[in-house]
Order: structure tokens, then sequence, then C-alpha cells
């Protein structure tokens, strides 16, 4: 006979159970949480059998992903700036950490706040929508911070408010094992906009399992960046879900050069006529790190465009993962829809998968995908060095060249010269200045 | 200036080089002539370091220094130049940033400070009347979407920026027209001075016309067949190569 392996989700029960134990909130959060706590439950601890996983080992996380965060301070000097006047809030563990955090002046019934300061007030516009997007329905990490959030940022625009400083969110998570799921509820109604940096830092081993609800009215734009900066023992699970509608424009910004495992999922529904969305990504990767992207864009009506442009750089015996799908419904006719992945791989252990992947219903689309990966060009390298330029700045030269466009294309100066300074510092390169 | 003695070298384990001999002091320009798979930018690439060329005997001395043992960057530093018979593109570069990362790489090699801005940009235009370069091309990515005769004058321009003692041209002339020749020949002549020395492989005379050599050799089989005066360029022309295709093909490389 068979010895019975104990339920994967005993230990999750337990702490599920005592996490309910103590929350007081409105029943509505209750029952979500329930809801996608039995999701969780059904789809069970992903294994690299499944697809999707196939190539993120989770193996040493599991463990970290039932601790429950610890309470902690951070000094202000730790945190990323972005050098001009922005809306801030920082979460610490996830939790809103007030001293840090600081929201100027916004138009009237705008709002920028903490999840737990503004639900008393607010629940008759969060109930409705939160945790309503479609998408990530299989993702046992989203199920997880849906079961598991303890605060994050709400973000509420009304009809036509445009913030033109930048809304500042940093997820900080001061490590000593455990696992942290921050939260982003960001609505814009009619032709609002707003731009929104999302920052993931933090200090030793922990998982940091953001997810970011991001809804689009008639006519809104967002341009929505996160920075993956975690610590070296870092995971990294983040999960956005994003519903536009009609003509309303996004860009989405990921960058992503720290923690151990880093992993985002990204489900966007283009739910109304010509609605565009750009997805911008750029990841570095050194020693052992694994970058990973899974990207569904789902064009469910006709005249939108979508964009995905993902690079990486490894080094090491790093690895990226990109998995890109663009579908188009049989409805979303004169669909433009483009997908390139370029992989530039500095090691001869460095490894980079792609999977690009197209399925279109409607008869009258554009669609394209591109993919390649590469090692650096040896005649370009010998070209540089010949003019006297020593190898070591040869290669960053042209590592640079390989990266820059993906940060050309962030509007938000600060924040693309802050990345352009990290890339720098990665290649080893004094100044950049003049290219 | 330049010493080559005895140099024998090997592209993908076949013989090229052949125990080649010449010598190019300061002032003096070299042309070297030969048919196609004689060995000529063979030459050009030991002399400037490039990988996959396998020196198996022989040495190569500048100003009495050993340059076999330096590296590609060493040799450029010290002063040695190649325009090269393909530049290649390099997208995300631009033209300007790349010109000036190569000037501050010298001076740093020689213990100077880097290059003051305003000095630098003087030096430039200066030097882009020199080959008629539209100072559009400062901004491009160097050499991306160039035509043949934007890319040989920017190899010009570069040299003229970078002013080395010593400058290898590999088919400068290849693909050009008359009239980009005679600007690229124009750029080649205002360099020339006493201390400065040239080696200029070309396949045909027409180069010759504007930039006047005042050695001619004739490289053939991976060695020197023939050296003679700037005489010797106008004969080649007349008679072609036969004469000296004892073992034709034999020194040619794949592609």
């Amino acid at each position: 006979m068979t010895a019975i392996a104990p339920l994967l989700s005993d230990p999750y029960h337990q702490s599920f159970a005592a996490f309910m134990a103590e929350r007081r909130e409105p029943e509505f959060i209750s029952r979500l949480r329930q809801a996608a706590f039995a999701r969780f439950e059904t789809l069970g601890w992903p294994t690299r059998r499944q697809e999707a996983w196939r190539f993120t080992d989770l193996s040493d996380l599991q463990a970290l992903t039932l601790q429950r965060p610890s309470t902690a301070l951070i000094d202000a000097a730790a945190l990323p700036s972005l050098e001009i006047p922005t809306h801030r809030l920082v979460f610490v563990n996830g939790r809103l950490a007030p001293g840090l955090s600081q929201v100027r002046e916004l138009p009237e019934r705008a709002m920028i706040a903490g999840f737990s300061q503004a639900l008393p007030d607010h629940s008759a516009l969060i109930e409705p929508v939160l945790d309503s997007l479609p998408g990530l329905q299989s993702h046992p990490f989203a199920a997880l911070n849906t079961a598991f959030w303890e605060d994050g940022a709400l973000i509420y625009l009304p009809r036509n408010a445009v913030i033109e400083e930048p809304i500042h969110l940093v997820f900080y998570a001061t490590g000593g094992d455990m696992a942290v799921y921050p939260r982003l509820f960001l609505m814009l109604e009619q032709e609002a906009q707003a731009t929104v940096v999302v920052e993931c830092r933090g200090q030793g081993s922990y998982c940091n399992a953001p997810l970011a609800e991001l809804q689009l009215s008639h006519g809104a734009t967002l341009h929505y960046h996160q920075v993956q900066e975690e610590s070296p023992q870092a995971f990294h699970l983040s999960g956005i879900r994003v519903r536009q509608s009609r003509a309303s424009q996004t860009q989405l910004h990921l960058f992503s050069s720290g923690g151990q495992l880093a992993r985002t999922d990204l489900e966007v529904l283009l739910d109304g006529e010509q609605a565009e969305c750009l997805v911008n990504g750029l990841t570095l990767g050194q020693e052992n790190q694994t970058g990973d992207y899974h990207l569904r864009i789902e064009h469910a009506q006709p005249h939108g465009t979508s964009e995905q442009v993902f690079k990486s750089v490894l080094e090491g015996k790093s690895r990226s993962v990109f998995d890109g799908m663009i579908h188009v419904r049989k409805h979303a006719q004169k669909t433009d829809a483009r997908q390139t992945n370029r992989n530039l791989l500095l090691s001869r252990h460095a490894q980079a998968h792609a999977n690009p992947r197209l399925e279109i219903l409607a008869d009258d689309v554009k669609c394209g995908h591109g993919s390649s990966t590469g090692f650096l060009d040896p005649d370009a390298e010998f070209y540089l060095r010949a003019r006297g330029i020593p190898l070591a700045q040869a290669r960053a030269l042209l590592v640079h060249a390989f990266a820059k466009d993906s940060l050309t294309r962030i509007a938000l100066t600060p924040l693309r010269e802050r990345l352009d300074r990290v890339l720098a510092t990665r290649l080893a390169l004094d100044s950049l200045e003049g290219n | 200036m330049l010493e080559i003695r005895n140099l024998y070298a090997t592209v993908e384990g076949r013989e090229i080089l052949n125990g080649i001999n010449l010598i190019i002091r300061p002032g003096e320009t070299h042309a070297i002539m030969g048919p196609n798979g004689s060995g000529k930018s063979t030459l050009a690439n030991v002399i400037a370091g490039r990988d996959g060329y396998v020196v198996t005997d022989g040495e190569i001395r500048f100003d009495g220094k050993n340059l076999l043992e330096m590296d590609p960057e060493t040799r450029a530093c010290e002063g040695l130049f190649l325009a090269f018979q393909y530049p290649v593109e390099i997208p995300g570069v631009a033209n300007l940033y790349f010109l000036k990362a190569a000037v501050n790489a010298v001076r740093k090699y020689r213990g100077e400070t880097s290059v003051d801005a305003m000095d630098f940009w003087d030096l430039v235009h200066e030097r882009m009347e020199l080959v008629k370069m539209d100072e559009s091309m400062l901004k491009r990515s160097v050499n991306e979407g160039f035509s043949g005769g934007e890319k040989k004058r920017n190899e010009v321009f570069q040299m003229a920026v970078l002013q080395p003692r010593f400058a290898v041209m590999d088919e400068t002339d290849s693909g050009l027209d008359i009239d980009a020749l005679k600007v690229v020949a124009d750029g080649v002549n205002a360099l020339r001075s006493p201390e400065r020395g040239f080696l200029v492989i070309t396949h045909y005379q027409r180069l010759l016309d504007y930039i006047v050599p005042d050695h001619v050799h004739v490289l053939v089989n991976g060695r020197i067949a023939r050296s003679g005066g700037k005489e010797l360029a106008v004969e080649l022309e007349r008679e072609g190569y036969a004469l000296y295709n004892e073992e034709p093909g034999r020194a040619r490389r794949a592609v």
C-alpha cells in the first residue's frame, strides 16, 4: 500500500485560518479572500510539470510563502527616489508606512491612499471592482495575494482628472524569511491620466508577490512602470491585470534586475475599440538569476493596437524566459499586434527561452512576432578595439547599445536616467553621456 | 617605423602569408597590390591584431616594439590605425560618442586627461570638412545605413581625428565612384607628413593616381614577388597579375 502524502495545503489552511481570525474588515473582502484561497487550493502549488511553470524552480520558495511578515521600520535613505515631486506611498513588509509616505494636493474626488486607510469610507467604491478584473485566474500567486494581502495602494482618478506628478509606490521588504503580498488597485475614469512607478526592493531573504489591478475607462492614459530591484536572495512573483476600455492607452514598462527568481505574469484585456497597449520589458541577469515573463494580450474589440518589446541581457549562469501570447478574438478585426523578444547572451552559460505565441481568430488583422538570441558581434567588438577602446569598455558599449532603446521608450525622464545609471553601473561604464 | 620580418600567418589552418619582409620608414607611403586571394587583407588584419589570424613565424616591430604581443586596442593606442575594407555597422552607438571614447582611450593610454569638450568639437568640425562629411553623420549610429562611400569617408574621418602615426588602408577604394575616391584620397594626402607612414592596400592602380606611393610591392601567394617605385603600379595595370600567378588560388581564403 502506498503511503498517502499529507495534503499540500494543510499548512496553508492553518496559516489562512490564523490570518483570517485577526482580520477586521468588511465582509466582501473576507468573501474574496475565501474564494481566492479555495482557488489556490484547487490550483495547488505550481510544479515544473506545468507548462507555465516549466522554467520556474520554486522548490526553495514554498516554505517562505507561509511566513507572515513582521513589522519593521526602515530608514528613508533606503528608499529609491525619483528626484522630482511625487505622490509617494511606501509599504514596508506589505503595510503602509505613513511616516515615509506623502500625498500632495489632488484634483477633486481623486484619491491616492493606503487601502486600510481608505476602506472604511470608500467601501462603496471599492466593493464592486476589487478583484473583478479578468486574467490570472490560474495563477497561484495571484490567488495567494488575494487571500493574504494586508494593505496596498488605492488610486482613483475621476473623469478628466490629470495628475502630473508621478505616483510613486514602494513595496519594500525587510527580509528574515517572509512573504509579503502588497496590492494595488488603480482605476482611471474617462480621459483621466496618471503616471505610476512601482518599485520593488528589499534586503535579505523574502518573497514579494504584489498584485496590481489596473482599470482604464474610455480615453484614459496610464504610464505604468514596475522597477524590480529586489535583494539578491529574494523571490519576486508579481501579477498585473489590466482592462482597457475604448481608446484608452497604456504603457507598461517592466524593468528587472534583482532577485534570485523574478517572475511577472501580465494579462491585458483590450476591451474597447482603439485601445492601445505597449509592454516594454528589460531584464538584466547575472550569476544564477532567473528573469521570467508571462504575458497575455487579449484583443477583444476591433482596431486595437498592442506592442510587446522584451529584451534581456544575460551574464553568468542567468536565464530569461519570455512567454508572450497575443490572442485576437474573432470580433477584433483590424487588430495591429506585434511582439519582439531579443536576448543578448554575455556568457556561454546564460540561457534565454522564448515562447512567442499567436492565437488569431479574426481574419483581418496585422500580427507579427520575432525572437532572436545571440552573443555580441565579434566584428563590432574588434572595430571598437581597433580604435583604441579597451575590450571591457567595447563590450559595455555594445551591451548598452543593445539595451538602451528599451530605456528610451520610458518618457519619465528621472526614472529613465536612473535606470540608465543602473545599467551603466552594471556594465562598469564611467559615463554614457552623449550616447 | 614598421618592420615586418619573415612573417608567416595562417587563417583556419591554411597558410596565407608565406614569409613577408617589409620595412616602412616615417614619412613613407607604401602600396601593396596583388590579385584576389594573395593575402593582402590578411596582412592588414595581422597588423591590426584581429582574432583568427595566427602568426606562425616571423615578427612585426612598430618603433622597435613587438607589435604581435599587443592586443588590438594597445596597437591603436600606440598609434596604429586600420581603415577597414568593410567598416562595421554598430547600431545604437552614436558616431560622435564612439569617436570621443576612442580619443579618450588613446589619451588615457598616454597618461593624458580626457579631451576638453570644446576642443574636441573644434577638432571634429575641422576634420569633417577634410572629408566633406555632413554633420548629421555624427549623430547617426556608427556606419549604420551609411552608403559604401560614406563608410569609407567615415574611416578617413576617424583617422583624421585620431591622428595615428601609422595607417593601413585596406582596399579603401573598393566600392567608391571617382568623386568619392578623390575625397578619400584628398583626406589621406592631407594627413601625409614626414612623421607618418602609410600602407595602402589595393587591387587597382586607380587609387594610386591620387595617393601616390613611394614604393609599390606586388603580393602573390603570401609573398612579396616584386618591389619597385610608383611606376610598377602602372605596369601592373597594363600587364595584369597573370605573370605572377604561378600557383593560382593557393593563398585564396574562403570568406
